[in-house]
């Protein structure tokens, strides 16, 4: 076995660049995506306990897919196909349960108090989603963003059998041609992104902690 | 009897020990409170005795027996423990809560069905219902009480209390309390109570300790301790109405005067010249039955607009038809009676007939006496 | 593409049984490590004496976790080979965070005051994890458990790309060769086995939470 992953970068310095563009371009159309559809449910279900259990209930069924499994159903709809739009689709139906989830949990565990008082002192409903339940709900939230974007960036890597060219085709290839050096090279370079996202990410959600609620000392 | 002697508790980097050189005894059967404001030592003192906390310097004695010589485990095993926060196990029903400690020691199964539901009768729970709730299914005086008789589940000498009845209503706090000092009267337990509040440690102890920082500042019966406060935070800690929470300690029996004069039914249209005869200040209606109806006083017979027959004076001594007490009546209790009434004396009664008179003065003579001792 | 109903029947009965068998395997061993690691693991680092470990050890699980499972199983291949061993060692990496993290959780959540009174009434510290602490920690390590098994069975389907078999060979094999029926058979029997798990663990996890607790 020859394992030489300088040789290999240097080589394939155009093709990483390629397949990282790809990734990332998947990566973040689905995420985007997904919290245009997804926050605003989020919040609308806070209206309705009914509704949340069975809009949650939908989410952890669809989470509980295997990736693999959901990407090659959605190959099978003849709409989709192999390629980006069946990408698309599962990862932004991913996405569903943490955003989703986060953003309720965010907004609901809001101590009941201060909403009365807030009540009380005449606060209108939308006043007060936009002055108190967001920004104190806003660290769980981010949480959950933080989740789906880590959570797309590995699952976006598998794509790559439905036809995507990303990060996730080196270990593909690799695989098929027994090439160690490529395995390993793909399977370093998605997990330093997937762990410098998250570390990054988990930086910035001390930061969206409202200054009261930070733990003195 | 538990002997605390020199007993310190230093915690590391702090400058002052929790408790300092502590040295007490609570004797056989007797409830002794520790008392004092927050941070005092108090609960370490409690918490060191079945060593949930292990004393830096000094020993602890229980029946002579140093606490150190026994495992903890064992040695908790054998001391009831009550805290504020009951700690009762959720995921158990109550009457798994009450034998736990009986199961620690192995008790057979029937020996602990019929222990637990007697203790819950003695806690004034009905057994059938309670058996097998669970705790959040319990209101929190049920819950206190469960968490006593928890404690006395293998009849331990000794019981540690933390604050027992703290997290209650006032309400269900007196009542509690009531029923704890009656059953206590059965069972003779020796005790140590921990609390905050001073007329908690007055109406439960046998005797007080009052602590501040760390050290004991006075210890002595409630009266001594109400008597002669042993220095100004004594005095602070009891608070202004020392004597007004003295009274809570005596009862009518100790302060009325059993000489009375009597009126009866015939004799009322002489009445002054027989108070006047007996030297009495007042003197008593009773009816045919020798009951007591009322009363009057030798200055309203001698103020001229006084009716003097006997039907008017009939009338005027119902006006005080209630303004009797017991002798078992708390002198507090009786200062109401005379307030609402608006009389200056009360009638004292024993088994429904009249047996003395107590007046205002006879109270202010009686703590004062006590004052002075 | 066409389907065809003769191939379907082939798929679901010739190929699947075996494969499903495979997956269930490799995910009842995997769980089975997983707790048998992730639970004392996890009581370990709520002793007094090793707390101090715990931050230091989630943030090492945690890390671990952001890496996507496909890197998790292709790293794999090189350093242990194929087959079904090397898939449970890599799965069994990224199943242990959700117990260890849950099973501390869940004891920490134990209240101090009811510790503080079975310690009052003299039971010792195995008696007080055992019939205290775990009891009442139970539900939420079982939460956890059931994400380690479904994590397993969605990312077990991977394992079939370093030759461990299971359901992920039908799907890779129906993608690579263009046969929606092997495809259909084995995503869902994929989906159906990991949402079985899922809603049987949760029954479990509610039968298992003690009734005093869940009347709350």
């Amino acid at each position: 076995m020859d394992i030489n992953l300088v040789d290999f970068f240097q080589r394939n310095t155009r093709t990483i660049m390629e397949y990282t563009e790809n990734h990332f371009t998947l990566v973040l159309s689905a995420v985007v995506i997904s919290l245009l559809i997804w926050v605003p449910i989020g919040l609308l279900l806070t209206k309705s306990d009914k509704w949340a259990a069975r809009i949650m209930a939908l989410a952890n069924t669809i989470f509980c897919i295997p990736s693999l499994s959901l990407f090659a159903i959605m190959v099978t709809i003849p709409a989709l196909g192999l390629g980006r739009k069946s990408a698309l689709l599962a990862l932004v139906l991913y996405a569903m349960m943490p955003l989703i989830r986060n953003v309720y949990d965010g907004v609901k565990n809001v101590d009941r108090n201060v909403i009365e008082a807030a009540k009380g002192m005449g606060m209108s409903s939308g006043r007060i989603m936009r002055e108190i339940q967001l920004p104190l709900g806003l660290p769980v939230i981010f949480a959950g963003f933080r989740i789906t974007v880590v959570m797309t960036t590995g699952i976006a890597a598998i794509a790559t059998y439905i036809g995507e060219r990303n990060l996730g085709r080196f270990i593909q290839e690799g695989l098929v041609r027994s090439n160690t050096s490529m395995i390993i090279m793909g399977a370093l370079i998605i997990s330093v992104i997937a762990i410098a996202l998250d570390t990054i990410l988990g930086g910035i959600e001390k930061l969206v902690i409202p200054k009261g609620l930070r733990a003195r000392r | 009897m538990i002997e605390l002697k020199n007993v310190t508790k230093q915690y590391p980097g702090q400058p002052h020990p929790a408790v300092d050189s502590l040295t007490l005894t609570v004797p056989e059967g007797e409830i002794c409170v520790l008392v004092g404001p927050s941070g005092c030592g108090k609960s370490t003192t409690l918490r060191m005795i079945n060593r949930m906390i292990e004393p830096s310097a000094g020993s602890i004695t229980i029946n002579g027996q140093s606490v150190m010589n026994n495992d903890p485990d064992h040695l908790r095993m054998g001391i009831g423990y009550v805290i504020q926060q009951i700690g009762l196990l959720p995921h158990r029903t109550i009457a798994e809560n009450i034998a736990i400690v009986p199961r620690l020691y192995k008790w057979p199964k029937e020996k602990i069905v019929r222990r637990v539901d007697e203790l819950l009768v003695m806690m004034g729970l009905d057994p059938e219902k309670t058996r097998s709730k669970y705790p959040s299914q319990l209101s929190g005086g049920q819950m206190q009480r469960v968490g006593v008789a928890r404690a006395m589940a293998v009849d331990p000498p000794i019981m540690l209390m933390d604050e027992p009845f703290g997290a209650v209503d006032p309400i269900a706090r007196t009542h509690l309390q009531d029923e704890f000092l009656r059953l206590q009267k059965e069972i003779r337990k020796t005790i140590v109570f921990v609390t905050h509040d001073i007329n908690e440690a007055i109406k439960m102890g046998d005797k007080i300790a009052i602590f501040g920082e760390g050290k004991l500042v006075q210890f002595g019966t409630p009266e001594e301790v109400l008597t002669n406060p042993a220095n100004e935070f004594v005095e602070n800690f009891i608070g202004y109405d020392r004597i007004v929470k003295k009274l809570f300690l005596y009862q009518v029996q100790e302060a009325y005067r059993p000489a009375v004069c009597r009126l009866r039914p015939e004799e009322i249209g002489n009445a002054l010249s027989k108070m006047l005869a007996e030297k009495a200040e007042v003197a008593f209606v009773l009816n045919e039955a020798d009951k007591p109806c009322g009363y009057l006083t030798r200055e309203e017979l001698e103020q001229e607009e006084t009716a003097r027959d006997a039907d008017g004076l009939q009338k005027l001594a119902a006006r005080r038809s209630k303004a009797f007490v017991q002798t078992t009546t708390p002198l507090p209790d009786a200062l109401s009676v005379m307030l609402e009434y608006d009389a200056e004396y009360v009638g004292v009664l024993k088994n429904g007939l009249l047996e003395g008179v107590m007046s205002f003065k006879d109270i202010r003579r009686h703590v004062y006496r006590r004052e002075g001792e | 593409m066409k389907m065809s109903w003769e191939r379907f029947q082939i798929a679901l009965f010739e190929k699947a049984p075996e494969a499903v068998l495979t997956h269930l395997l490799i995910v009842v061993i995997t769980v089975a490590l997983a707790i048998l690691i992730s639970v004392p693991l996890g009581v370990l680092l709520t002793r007094p004496r090793y707390r101090k470990f715990g931050v230091v050890a989630l943030n090492i699980l945690n890390i671990l976790n952001a890496i996507p499972g496909m890197a998790v199983i292709a790293l794999a291949l090189p350093i242990l080979g194929l087959g079904i061993k090397p898939a449970v060692v890599a799965l069994l990496f990224q199943s242990l965070l959700p117990i260890v993290r849950n099973t501390i959780a869940g004891l920490l959540e134990v209240s101090a005051d009811v510790k503080e009174a079975a310690a009052g009434m003299g039971m010792n510290q195995r008696q007080i994890l055992l019939e205290v602490e775990m009891p009442l920690a139970m539900p939420i390590i079982l939460s956890g458990i059931r994400t380690s098994t479904v994590y397993v069975v969605s990312v077990g389907t991977l394992a079939a790309l370093i030759g461990a078999g299971g359901l992920g060979n039908m799907i890779i094999g129906g993608l690579a060769l263009f046969m929606p029926e092997y495809l259909i058979v084995g995503a869902g029997l994929g989906a159906i086995m990991s949402i079985f798990f899922d809603r049987a663990l949760s029954y479990l996890e509610y039968k298992i939470t003690p009734p005093g607790v869940r009347a709350n």
